[in-house]
């Protein structure tokens, strides 16, 4: 500047321009290029999602299919439940082992109930309801009982869901005696596995009902948009989204994560929120357990070798959440869960042989995680 | 009563308080004990207990490992498949190096220390994604998880392993010391040639994979409570930053903690072997988890900068003993979870009502 | 210090007391049998149901270990070694889960003078009529599942004309019953060139992992045309999953066990054959000639194979068949 300022007409002021020139243009690109890795730094999770989809897209037959991507969905449903509950628990700074085991546990239930009405004759629609929400309601006191052990008897949250986890698995296990319930109304199963609308190509359209009577070609081109189920929890996650993060609790439950004495202080009820935490974790399980009533169309105790809990969890973390509380968001989660799901189905599709692919999965989500670590954030006050 | 006689009162109820909340965990594993050598039968029997003692080998060494970490403020979630891992290397290097002409001396124990030396290799995967690349260590462990399943499963091509030596099994099934009474005392070999009667009344004292196990938890509990290695840890689980400042090289200790765990992962899958004689890729899944509660009973918080060995032994032993008192007392399979569930909350409270003077966050 | 050392000294007395001063507790004088299976299932428990039967029939007693939680000899020793360390049977009716792991823990046992038999596994290669370190048990009672999973492979195989892609989903590839039927289902593939088995995937026994691993396979292989569900859960979600993609029919689904779910399958075409061992029996007939055994002296054949049955969509209603239904 200050070359064009002394030398207006001499070559080497020509000289310092061009230098001047080319220096602001090495910024604005730099600026640039950091704007962009800034961007995809922020987002990598939901950039990822995206560039799985398409390499599998490439890679695979048949994966950029309608229903491959409603399967992902389909299956996606009961994770993103158990781990939408557990972002709440893991954003105050505390961990939900028992999800996987509470759902299990409202599933024998929901199960039990309404096989024992459908065979008191009761019609069906009034056996499902009840069953439903009997399940539902008794999906509250594992939470209850996570809540005030972590809450109020200080009980570190990791033996306090460890504890219901185990508990939870012990009375599905006792009420089913290892079987899976037969008997349920069939009408459950039918709901379970319903479609919004269902279209034939060319040939008919109808909401809510599933054709009957198709002939075998017909049967399989038939093509069902938007399951039951994914819309019930579609929206379910929507009021939650809204809840977390425009509401004062959601606010509020930011704010214990951040730091439990600093809450308290600014006059939150921690021990009554953190017990509405847990409750709210559990009650999520309730959901999938009933969820799963439906579209099995029997009753299923949590096998030991399950897992669902670390799944949620580490989507939970995937998604952008931290283990020591204070960050996370439903939307991260949901692509965390989306994530996971495609990579398995993906995987599933390409033909790989089942145990190269955990390997490929732990190495494509280390990968994730490393370059997620590398592409640089907005530095905030908190970090 | 003159004031000072109260406060004296007062005091030692204070003391024995502090003395309860800091020792909750021995007093259980005692409580468990009583209870169930008086509900039970022959629970104090000699092989009973030397039974509960075998039980939890797993849960220590898995627990050991975990400790380390634990106490640095991490998590490791590939013990299990870890130890799997090992249990599939050490079996197929000693069908290997017997297939290869090797006497069954040189064999076994080379067989397992190529193990622990391959062993190291996950722990310093997980060490170098935690430290140096930042990785939250719940995610790298994760990863390794699957990584050490798929690995292991597809060495052992979805088999168990079998065929191995057959001296493995002794090892890993006799003891140290056999007393047939008024007859004879022999070391580390059974008594041959004795009647039945005889072999029913026979004493066997100390399982050699106890004394294995512990040989290992000895020296690296030395190493966590008297080394300059142990204070760098406890200094990283209490303030990153300040240990940083304090001039210790967090990025290479850190490495190395996690390579511990994944050696006390291999050395379990090796007893494993030892014990089982065949190596199955996932011989430790469902102890994992066992391992962490073993750790966060034995006093250390997950928030990291607390913990110790002993409690870690003690975690395992109360989970060990549990499991065998159930067992003795013939409780159904579904109530013992619903009993281990409330045990394990109820037993909580009690450490609940003195965390200041734990020392606890 | 004094208040602790007393407290100490208070609590290792009780200890003391309480394990010395009771005199040994005397068994009932009635036979007592002991089961110890192999994993929670409803496979296992209706091994315990049969047994039972008998065992309520005889007069005797029969004393359940703990089910293990999960499969493998490190589950399932402790439990084991523990019960022995407890005593107070006379027999064993145990379900190894190991062939190799298991012979010196349970050799102990026999050396103590307690006769056991093996049911649904086996220690070695299953055969105790030769001598050799895993001969002495007094018998074996069970399902050859390798041998089920042949029979399985061939009948998939003639019922989709010998040719096509087939697709098994299991569960866990260290249980040796599974993996049985997964070995014998393949050597009987072998005898098919003409059919490609287009892969093999493990659901670790949960029924939505059985379920979205096949969608996810047939997905992929539109002219998919048989699958085999080697359990109760792997083929509740394999058919499952063949019914939601509208291919009941066109991909014929095999599957194991006889679950009530499976039956009603059965019914309505959505599964189109189901083999079904026979758990009661097993256990009834171990605890019948364990009681032979021990009051006789009887002969134990050493090999009993109760054999299995195959529910299909012609025989599901037949009044015999309802027997082998596990419930």
């Amino acid at each position: 500047m200050r070359c064009l300022h002394h030398f207006l007409i001499t070559p080497w002021a020509v000289h310092c321009g061009e230098r001047v020139r080319r220096l602001l243009w090495q910024e604005w690109r730099n600026r640039s290029a950091k704007r962009v890795l800034l961007f995809v730094g922020e987002r990598w999770s939901a950039f990822f999602l995206v560039l799985m989809l398409v390499v599998f897209s490439l890679w695979a037959p048949h994966f950029f299919a309608f229903k491959n991507f409603t399967n992902i969905l389909y299956y996606s449903t009961l994770y993103v439940l158990l781990a939408a509950g557990e972002t709440f628990v893991i954003i105050t700074g505390g961990i939900d082992l028992s999800v996987g085991f509470v759902m299990g546990f409202v599933n024998v239930c929901a199960s039990i109930v309404m096989r024992n009405l459908h065979a008191a004759g009761h019609p069906q629609a009034f056996s499902m309801l009840i069953g439903a929400l009997v399940g539902l309601a008794l999906g509250v006191i594992p939470g209850l009982i996570n809540g005030l052990l972590v809450a109020r008897l200080r009980v570190p949250p990791f033996i306090a869901t460890l504890g219901t986890y185990g508990m939870a698995n012990g009375v599905a296990l006792s009420l089913c005696e290892g079987f899976p319930i037969y008997f349920l109304p069939p009408q459950a199963r039918v709901i379970g596995n319903s479609f919004l609308a269902y279209l034939i190509p060319g040939k008919s359209f109808a909401f809510f009902h599933r054709p009957q009577n198709l002939n075998a070609d017909d049967l399989r081109a038939l093509i069902g948009i938007l399951p039951a189920t994914v819309f019930v929890t579609v929206v379910i996650l929507i009021v939650f989204t809204f809840i977390l993060g425009r509401t004062r609790f959601g606010r509020h439950t930011y704010a214990i994560g951040g730091g439990k004495d600093a809450a308290i202080r600014a006059g939150i009820d921690v021990p009554g929120h953190l017990v509405r935490i847990y409750i709210i974790s559990s009650m999520f399980a309730a959901v999938a357990g009933v969820l799963y009533v439906f579209r099995a169309g029997i009753g299923n105790f949590t096998t030991m070798s399950s897992s669902y809990e670390l799944f949620a969890i580490a989507a939970v973390v995937i998604g952008g959440a931290s283990l020591m509380g204070g960050k996370g968001t439903i939307g991260g989660t949901v692509i965390g869960i989306l994530i996971l799901m495609t990579l398995e189905t993906g995987l599933n599709i390409t033909g790989i042989p089942s145990f190269y692919r955990y390997i490929a999965t732990g190495l494509i989500l280390i990968a994730a995680v490393v370059i997620d670590q590398i592409t640089p954030e907005r530095r905030t006050i908190s970090d | 009563m003159t004031d000072a006689q109260a406060g004296g009162s007062v005091r030692s109820a204070g003391r024995f308080g502090l003395w309860l909340g800091q020792n909750w965990a021995l007093l259980f594993l005692l409580l468990e004990v009583v209870l169930f050598s008086v509900l039970g039968t022959r629970f104090l029997s000699l092989e009973n207990l030397q039974n509960i003692f075998v039980a939890c080998t797993v849960v220590l060494l898995l627990g050991m490992g975990e400790t380390f970490v634990i106490i640095t403020g991490g998590i490791d979630l590939s013990v299990g498949f870890v130890m799997g891992f090992g249990a599939v290397t050490c079996a197929k290097f000693m069908v290997l190096l017997q297939a290869a002409g090797l006497p069954q001396g040189a064999s076994i124990p080379l067989a397992a220390v190529i193990c622990l030396l391959i062993g190291l290799i996950p722990g310093l995967v997980n060490g170098t994604l935690v430290a140096r690349l930042k990785v939250p260590p719940f995610l790298a462990t994760f990863g390794m998880y699957g990584i050490a399943y798929g690995i292991s499963e597809i060495i052992s091509k979805n088999t168990p392993i079998s065929g191995l030596p057959s001296a493995a099994g002794v090892i890993g099934n006799e003891y140290l010391l056999y007393i047939v009474p008024r007859k004879m005392v022999t070391f580390l070999i059974r008594p041959q040639n004795i009647t039945r009667l005889e072999m029913r009344s026979m004493l066997a004292i100390i399982p050699i994979i106890v004394v294995i196990a512990f040989i290992f938890v000895g020296i690296f509990s030395f190493v966590l409570r008297r080394t300059r290695f142990g204070r760098h840890t406890y200094a990283i689980g209490g303030n990153v930053d300040a240990a940083l400042r304090s001039g210790i090289n967090v990025t290479s200790h850190l490495t190395r903690i996690y390579m511990i765990s994944s050696f006390f992962a291999s050395l379990s899958g090796v007893l494993y072997v030892l014990k089982y004689v065949t190596g199955r890729a996932d011989a430790g899944s469902a102890r994992m988890l066992d391992a962490v509660v073993a750790v966060v009973i034995g006093g250390a918080s997950l928030y990291g900068g607390t913990g110790a060995v002993k409690g870690t032994i003690i975690g395992a032993l109360i989970i060990a003993t549990l499991e065998t008192g159930m067992v003795n007392l013939s409780i159904p399979y579904h109530n013992r979870y619903i009993v281990i569930g409330g045990i394990l909350v109820i037993a909580v409270l009690i450490d609940q009502f003195f965390p200041e003077l734990v020392g606890r966050r | 210090m004094k208040k602790t050392f007393g407290l100490v000294l208070i609590l290792v007395l009780s200890v003391a007391i309480a394990g010395f001063a009771r005199p040994g507790v005397e068994e009932p004088q009635e036979l007592t049998f002991a089961y110890m299976s192999g994993i929670a299932d409803p496979f296992m428990f209706m091994i315990e149901k049969g047994a039972q039967a008998k065992a309520d029939e005889l007069g005797v007693k029969l004393m359940t270990a703990e089910y293990p939680k999960a499969w493998g000899p490190e589950y399932q020793v402790p439990i084991l070694e523990a019960m022995v360390a407890r005593g107070g049977f006379d027999f064993l009716i145990v379900v190894p889960t190991s062939t190799e792991a298991l012979i010196a823990p349970l050799k102990k046992i026999h050396d103590k003078g307690i006769p056991m038999i093996t049911t649904d596994t086996y220690l070695g290669d299953g055969d105790y009529s030769k001598a050799s370190n895993y001969s002495f048990p007094l018998a074996y009672i069970g399902t050859d599942n390798e041998l089920g999973g042949y029979e399985v492979g061939k009948r998939l195989a003639e019922m989709i004309g010998k040719e096509g892609k087939v697709y098994i989903n299991t569960t866990n590839p260290d249980v040796s019953s599974v993996s049985g039927r997964r070995d014998g289902f393949l050597r009987a593939m072998k005898e098919f060139p003409k059919i490609e088995v287009v892969g093999i995937d493990y659901n670790l026994d949960v029924q939505e992992k059985a379920q979205s691993q096949t969608a996810a396979v047939l997905q992929a292989n539109p002219d998919l045309k048989g699958v085999f569900g080697t359990n109760l859960f792997s083929a509740q979600g394999a058919y499952r999953a063949v019914v939601n993609a509208g291919l009941t029919g066109a991909v014929k689904v095999a599957s194991w066990d006889a679950g009530m779910d499976q039956i009603n399958a059965l019914k309505e075409g959505q599964i189109d054959f189901s083999l079904a061992q026979k758990p009661f029996e097993i256990g009834y007939l171990a605890v019948e000639w364990g009681y032979k055994y021990l009051t006789e002296g009887a002969e134990v054949p050493k090999k009993i194979v109760p054999g299995f049955f195959i529910f299909d969509q012609d025989n599901v209603d037949d009044p015999d068949a309802q027997q082998y239904i596990y419930q």
